[in-house]
C-alpha cells in the first residue's frame, strides 16, 4: 500500500488553488475582452459573443476525450491505477464542457439560424460524443471490481475515441450544414476578435487544468478508500 | 495428444455451440425477432391515411428494428455463460481468447441475417415499400453493415454480461458508437428502396461502412481480451 508515502503528486496538487485563482482572474479578463475589447459582429450582432465561450468549451471537451483515450492506452500498458483516475476525471470534465458547448451553440443557433438544432457535422459529432461519454461514465459506475472496471473502461475509452473521426466524416456526408468555419478558412475572424478568442481559449485551459486536478485528486482518494475498505473486509478478524 | 484447434476453427466451434443453444431454446430469439417486427409495425402508425413513407424513413425504421434486435441477440449470446461460472469454463478452453469474440460475432451475424429475412418483407408490407435499386448491391450493403454490427456487438456485448439491465446498458453504450454505420446504412438503404441517396454518392457511404467494419474488427481483435476475461 502506498497510502502513507508522500507522492510526487503532492506538489502537483499544491498548484490547484493558484491555478483556480488564475483561471478565475483570466476568465474575468476574458469577459471584459468579450464585451469591451472585441467589436460587435456586423451581421449577427450581440449573440455572436457567445462564441468566445462556445468554441473554447468545445475544444477543451475534445481535448478531454483525447486524454481519456491516452489514459486508456497507458492504463492497459502499465496497469497503474492513477491512469484510471485521470481518465475518469477527464471524461467527466469533457462531458460537462461538451454539454455546455451544446447548450451555448443551441442558443446561438436559435438567434442566428432561427432553430435550436440543425444537422451539422460538428454539432452532431459533439452530441454523439456527449452520448458516448455519458455511456462511458455509466459503465464506470457499474458494480465491477476495481481491476475489471479499470480495464473495461480503458478499452471503452479507446473504442470511443477511434470512433469519433468516423462519426465526423459520416455526419459531414449527411445533408444540411450551416455551421460557420472560423479559424483557418476565408470569412473567419479578424484582429481583435481572434485575439479575444485565443485569450478565452487559454483562460478556459487554465480553468480546465484546475478542474481536472481537483477531480483527479478526488478520484485518487476514492481509489484509496475503496482499497482500504476491501482490505478491511478481507481481514477476517473484523468479523 | 491432439493439437490445439486453430483460431478460426475454435471460433467456428464456439459459434456453432451458441447457435445451437439459442435456436434450441428459441425464447431469446423469438424476443429479438418479435421486437423488431413490432417496431416496424408501430412505425407504420406514423403514416397518415393516403400518405406514403419515404424511402429514407423506411430504411431508418428497418435499421432501428435491426439495432434493437442486435442488442437482444448479443446480450442473449453472452448470457449463455452467465451462471455457474461458465465464463471461466469458456475461458479455460484451449483456444485463443479472440475466438470467443469471433465465434459469438459469427453466430450473431447469422441471427441478424435471419431476422432481416423477416424485417425486409415487413418493411415492404407495413411501410408500403418496393425495392427499386440493384438487388445485389442492396444485399451487399446490408451484409457489410451487419458485419460491422456483429463485430461491435460481440465486442461490447461482453461488457454487459452479468450486469443488471444489460440490454439497456448495451443500448446506451453501443447506439452512439454505431452512428456512422447507421447513417451509411440508412443512406444506402434509401438508395436501394428507390428514393435516391439523401446526399453524397453511394460509393462514399459504402466506404464508411467498410471503414467501420475494419475499425471494429481490429478493435475486437485487440481489445476483446481486456473486456472479456476471468476478472469479475
Amino acid at each position: 500500500m502506498d497510502m502513507k508515502k508522500p507522492t510526487p503528486q503532492k506538489n502537483l496538487f499544491a498548484a490547484v488553488a493558484p491555478l483556480a485563482l488564475l483561471g478565475a482572474l483570466l476568465m474575468a479578463g476574458c469577459h471584459w475582452m468579450i464585451f469591451a475589447y472585441a467589436p460587435e459582429e456586423r451581421v449577427m450582432g450581440l449573440i455572436q459573443k457567445v462564441f468566445y465561450l462556445h468554441m473554447p468549451l468545445a475544444w477543451w471537451a475534445l481535448f478531454s476525450f483525447f486524454l481519456v483515450f491516452v489514459c486508456g492506452i497507458a492504463y492497459l500498458a502499465r496497469r497503474t491505477p492513477f491512469w484510471d483516475a485521470l481518465a475518469e476525471s477527464a471524461a467527466e470534465i469533457g462531458l460537462l464542457m461538451a454539454g455546455l458547448a451544446l447548450i451555448t451553440g443551441s442558443i446561438w443557433a436559435r438567434v442566428s439560424w432561427n432553430t435550436w438544432w440543425t444537422w451539422d457535422p460538428r454539432l452532431s459529432t459533439t452530441l454523439i460524443m456527449w452520448f458516448i461519454y455519458a455511456g462511458y461514465l455509466v459503465v464506470r459506475r457499474l458494480d465491477f471490481t476495481f481491476e475489471r472496471r479499470a480495464t473495461v473502461s480503458a478499452a471503452l475509452g479507446i473504442i470511443a475515441f477511434i470512433d469519433v473521426p468516423l462519426v465526423f466524416f459520416s455526419a459531414r456526408l449527411w445533408p444540411q450544414t450551416m455551421h460557420p468555419s472560423v479559424v483557418g478558412r476565408s470569412g473567419g475572424l479578424e484582429g481583435e476578435m481572434l485575439t479575444t478568442l485565443f485569450v478565452c481559449l487559454a483562460a478556459m485551459g487554465v480553468f480546465w487544468v484546475a478542474l481536472l486536478l481537483t477531480r483527479y485528486r478526488q478520484a485518487l482518494a476514492a481509489q484509496r478508500l475503496d482499497r482500504a475498505r476491501l482490505d478491511y473486509l478481507n481481514n477476517e478478524d473484523n468479523f | 495428444m491432439s493439437s490445439t484447434p486453430s483460431f478460426l476453427s475454435s471460433a467456428l466451434i464456439i459459434g456453432r455451440k451458441d447457435l445451437t443453444l439459442l435456436l434450441g431454446r428459441g425464447t431469446g430469439l423469438a424476443q429479438a425477432f418479435l421486437l423488431g417486427l413490432l417496431i416496424i409495425f408501430i412505425f407504420s402508425l406514423s403514416r397518415g391515411i393516403g400518405e406514403t413513407v419515404s424511402a429514407q424513413a423506411a430504411a431508418a425504421i428497418f435499421w432501428v428494428a435491426t439495432l434493437f434486435c442486435q442488442v437482444l441477440v448479443f446480450t442473449s449470446l453472452y448470457a449463455l455463460e452467465e451462471v455457474n461460472g461458465q465464463r471461466q469454463g469458456l475461458l479455460l478452453a484451449p483456444a485463443p481468447l479472440q475466438s470467443i469474440w469471433l465465434g459469438k460475432g459469427l453466430a450473431g451475424l447469422i441471427m441478424l441475417l435471419l431476422a432481416q429475412l423477416l424485417f425486409l418483407p415487413a418493411v415492404a408490407v407495413f411501410l408500403d415499400q418496393e425495392p427499386q435499386g440493384t438487388l445485389m448491391r442492396g444485399l451487399l450493403c446490408i451484409l457489410l453493415t451487419d458485419v460491422g454490427l456483429a463485430a461491435a456487438g460481440s465486442l461490447l456485448g461482453a461488457l454487459a454480461q452479468g450486469q443488471a439491465a444489460r440490454e439497456s446498458l448495451l443500448s446506451i453504450v453501443i447506439f452512439p458508437l454505431l452512428l456512422p454505420l447507421l447513417l451509411a446504412a440508412i443512406s444506402t438503404g434509401a438508395e436501394f428502396l428507390g428514393g435516391g441517396v439523401p446526399s453524397g454518392d453511394g460509393e462514399n457511404w459504402l466506404r464508411i461502412i467498410m471503414a467501420f467494419d475494419a475499425l471494429f474488427l481490429a478493435a475486437g481483435l485487440l481489445l476483446f481480451g481486456f473486456i472479456y476475461n476471468s476478472r469479475e
